[in-house]
């Protein structure tokens, strides 16, 4: 009687183990990438399996463009806060209006221009397969998922 | 004539009890009371709980070895693969969450833009 409850409740310890053990080194690999510096970073290394000096090399890419982005943004903003403020002194399309639309989609444009330029980049860095691979979701996930989504909302 | 027959088959019936006796009298030791207990426990049973045949059924099961290894293995590989599934999905998870992440900072108008 008393074997039979030990083997009952040491099988649900065992399964316990077994369950935790099995969660604890199969998320390894995931905490280890949240725990690094720049996660995001260290997902690209592992996704496309960069060598630590391709790596090193798309870490410096990456913190130019970074730098260059924040600026970007910064404009887009401004040009942004200008058209708010004429948007709400007016009813109607005035030229400045129309002025500061063109400014502000040419301020994304050239935006988008640099973030792709920054992926081709990052791409050649890569190996040929990996950099392939890389700019197919890269594009899918930014310039190509937008324009899908903006179909989207015109049907 | 019918009640003549019965009265004697009657006669010999208790002639017979009264000759019977028990030959053997080797009785086991504690036989009375392994008896009644027997009978107690046949009693039980009888009204016994739902629960109480469930708790049964498994102590009386795992108290075979080889349903018990059977159990513990079964118990094992379900362990195993709760937790392979799981991490599966956590791997998944924080696949998705950093790939996001890393877009996000690519474009950070990109939601904007959408909204």
């Amino acid at each position: 009687m008393k074997r039979a409850w030990i083997t009952l409740f040491g099988g649900i310890l065992v399964a316990v183990l077994a369950y935790f053990g099995f969660y604890f080194a199969g998320t390894a690999h995931s905490r280890s990438l949240e725990k690094s510096q720049e996660p995001e970073l260290a997902w690209l290394q592992r996704e496309f399996h960069l060598n630590q000096p391709e790596f090193a090399r798309i870490c410096q890419m990456h913190e130019a463009y970074l730098a260059g982005c924040a600026e970007r943004c910064h404009r887009i903003d401004m040009k942004g806060e200008e058209l708010k403020q004429l948007l709400a002194s007016t009813n109607t399309v005035t030229p400045e209006i129309e002025k500061a639309l063109t400014e502000s989609a040419q301020l994304r444009a050239d935006c988008q221009k640099k973030m792709l330029q920054h992926f081709y980049d990052v791409s050649r860095t890569m190996p040929p397969e990996q950099g392939q691979r890389y700019l197919a979701w890269v594009q899918g996930r930014t310039v190509l998922g937008e324009s899908h989504s903006q179909m989207h909302h015109s049907n | 004539m019918k009640s003549q027959d019965e009265g004697n088959s009657d006669r010999l019936l208790h002639q017979a009890l009264r000759e019977w006796k028990v030959k053997d009298r080797h009785l086991p030791a504690r036989f009375h009371e392994q008896v009644w207990r027997r009978i107690e426990r046949i009693e039980a049973q009888a009204h016994a709980t739902l629960w109480n045949q469930v708790v049964d059924s498994i102590t009386n099961s795992l108290a075979r070895p080889s349903l018990a290894l059977s159990y513990v293995t079964l118990l094992l590989m379900a362990g195993l693969l709760a937790g392979y599934l799981q991490a599966r999905l956590e791997k998944a998870h924080t696949v998705e969450t950093l790939s996001s992440r890393y877009v996000q900072m690519m474009d950070p108008y990109q939601h904007g833009s959408e909204k």
